[in-house]
């Protein structure tokens, strides 16, 4: 399926993961910018990644849990940026552009790189 | 097929039949009721074969772990709920398993209890920074495997095979009083629960994604599912049998995880003791990694994290940070000086609530075409899995007020 396509949002779109150019996972897919105006068709222009935008999709007090495991970051990925939607989303682009790897970059610096066969 | 490929089953069986709990529950069910609840055993088996296969094969055909596509399957409210609970689940059955591997590891030195759990804390951080997935699996999965000594020290006391036999027919005891009865009843929730643990299917769900499996695996994924847990519930039988036999007659409550040990020492002596405990050592430990491992994957597939041990630990880092951070949460329970059999009984109680919400998405998803194309249910996966599925929620709806009206079994 292309972005073009005509899509079941929740069954064919959210919640899925996301992989880049260079093969690398690049998160799920938790939320989705529209564009339209009412009596126009609605489109895809986005898409949301990072718990930031679970905010919409549930309660306050879930989203309290959510920011104290996982943070409130948000990266928005436009929907040109999208080669193809199947069991899992494919980017035409590395996730880096869009500072979708900022978050474990970020985690990396605390680890120590060695030790490991 | 290479035998190392069992490995896998091997270490998510012997990690998830004789772990800390069942060491426990197998031997106090075989002394308090005798071989009448090996058929809860059996059936429960069946249960974990089930869903193991149908786990293994959605990792091996949709590539997707679990716990993602949980998520996409139930919605991310439900999803939440779902990784809330089995968190909590995992985390206390880890601190279980870690209060274990502690109290076996101060009965084979004599050192203090909470210094090996601090000790033992840092060892296993260490084996699974060190060793690459398949190393950890084949390191806890074979050196578990001592824990065969059960299986030859039931044969060693010359059990009555006849009754061994029956116990695998569906059966109530006779004569037992309404609070025997209910306590009875408990031990049939619990050992489903210990046996149906829900990191079993997280772990090897993703650790077939950890092994790359695909289309050409998924005859290794049936064969180890089905071998791994059947020696799992074989060991499992072998120490309700041999406490059976041993302590039941001798009214011997076996209430800690070393009373097991001399089900191996009475006929075998020193050595065997010492074996039993090894073994017992590396299959708690062993599951200590697994429920901690089991959490991490959880977390990081639900948010959308980089995953595995199949990479180096810095290739990984959240989900990295968050298994050393289970483990030294894990750590901090057991410094609390709670009793490791109240952590226990609380591990089997939170995971069998979380079961039903654990395998109804697991039984949608295999059977879903759309996923899994041609290798979608069959009839027998299906009716199998639903029936499964009647059971562990009534077990769920059960266990709360069996555990109250039976003092977490103690009558």
């Amino acid at each position: 399926m292309t972005p073009d396509s005509r899509i079941k949002l929740v069954s064919e779109l959210l919640d899925l993961p996301l992989y880049d150019t260079d093969g690398l996972y690049c998160g799920v897919v938790d939320d989705v910018e529209l564009e339209g105006k009412p009596g126009k068709d609605l489109k895809l222009k986005a898409l949301l990644i990072g718990p930031g935008a679970y905010v919409g999709r549930m309660p306050s007090w879930a989203m309290v849990l959510v920011r104290l495991v996982a943070g409130e970051r948000v990266t928005r990925v436009p929907m040109d940026q999208v080669s193809s939607i199947g069991p899992a989303i494919h980017l035409k682009c590395p996730g880096r552009n869009y500072g979708l790897h900022r978050s474990e970059d970020r985690a990396r610096a605390w680890i120590p790189h060695t030790g490991a066969l | 097929m290479n035998p190392l490929e069992l490995t896998l089953g091997i270490m998510t069986a012997v990690g998830g039949f004789v772990d800390i709990s069942e060491l426990v529950f197998a031997a106090k069910a075989g002394s308090q009721f005798g071989y009448a609840l090996i058929w809860v055993f059996a059936f429960s088996t069946i249960g974990i074969i089930v869903f193991s296969e149908m786990s293994g094969r959605v990792a091996a055909v949709a590539k997707q772990p679990v716990f993602n596509l949980m998520r996409h399957r139930l919605g991310l409210k439900l999803g939440l709920i779902t990784l809330a609970a089995s968190i909590v689940s995992n985390l206390i059955t880890c601190a279980a398993e870690l209060g274990g591997v502690s109290l076996i590891l101060n009965y084979l030195t004599g050192a203090p209890y909470m210094l090996m759990a601090i000790v033992m804390t840092a060892a296993l951080i260490a084996s699974i920074w060190v060793l690459p997935f398949k190393w950890i699996e084949r390191v806890y999965g074979l050196l578990g495997l001592f824990m065969i000594i059960f299986a030859a020290a039931l044969i060693a006391i010359h059990p009555p095979w006849d009754k061994i036999a029956g116990g695998f027919v569906p059966q109530i005891p006779h004569g037992l009083s309404t609070k025997e009865l209910l306590v009875f009843a408990y031990f049939v929730v619990a050992i489903i629960s210990a046996v149906m643990f829900p990191y079993e299917v997280y772990f090897y769900s993703s650790g077939g994604i950890e092994e790359e499996w695909g289309l050409k695996d998924l005859l290794t994924n049936r064969i180890t599912s089905i071998v791994g847990m059947g020696l799992g519930s074989l060991l499992g039988i072998a120490i309700l049998s041999s406490s059976a036999q041993l302590f039941g007659p001798a009214n011997v409550s076996p209430e800690i995880p070393g009373t097991a040990a001399l089900e191996a020492a009475i006929p075998f002596g020193k050595w065997g003791l010492i074996v039993a405990l090894l073994g017992m050592f590396f299959a708690v430990a062993g599951a200590a990694v697994e429920t901690c491992l089991a959490n991490a994957y959880s977390i990081a597939q639900f948010f959308g994290w980089i995953w595995g041990r199949h990479k180096k630990p810095w290739e990984a880092p959240r989900f990295t940070l968050t298994w050393v951070a289970l483990f030294l949460l894990a750590l901090a329970i057991v410094l609390t000086g709670v009793d490791v059999m109240v952590l226990v009984e609380f591990a089997i109680l939170f995971s069998i609530l979380v079961l039903p919400l654990t395998y109804l998405p697991l039984l949608l998803l295999s059977g879903d075409r759309k996923y899994m194309g041609q290798y979608v249910n069959g009839s027998t996966a299906k009716t199998l899995g639903w029936l499964y599925f009647g059971v562990i929620t009534l077990a769920a709806i059960a266990a709360l007020p069996l555990y109250f009206l039976t003092s977490g079994g103690n009558g």
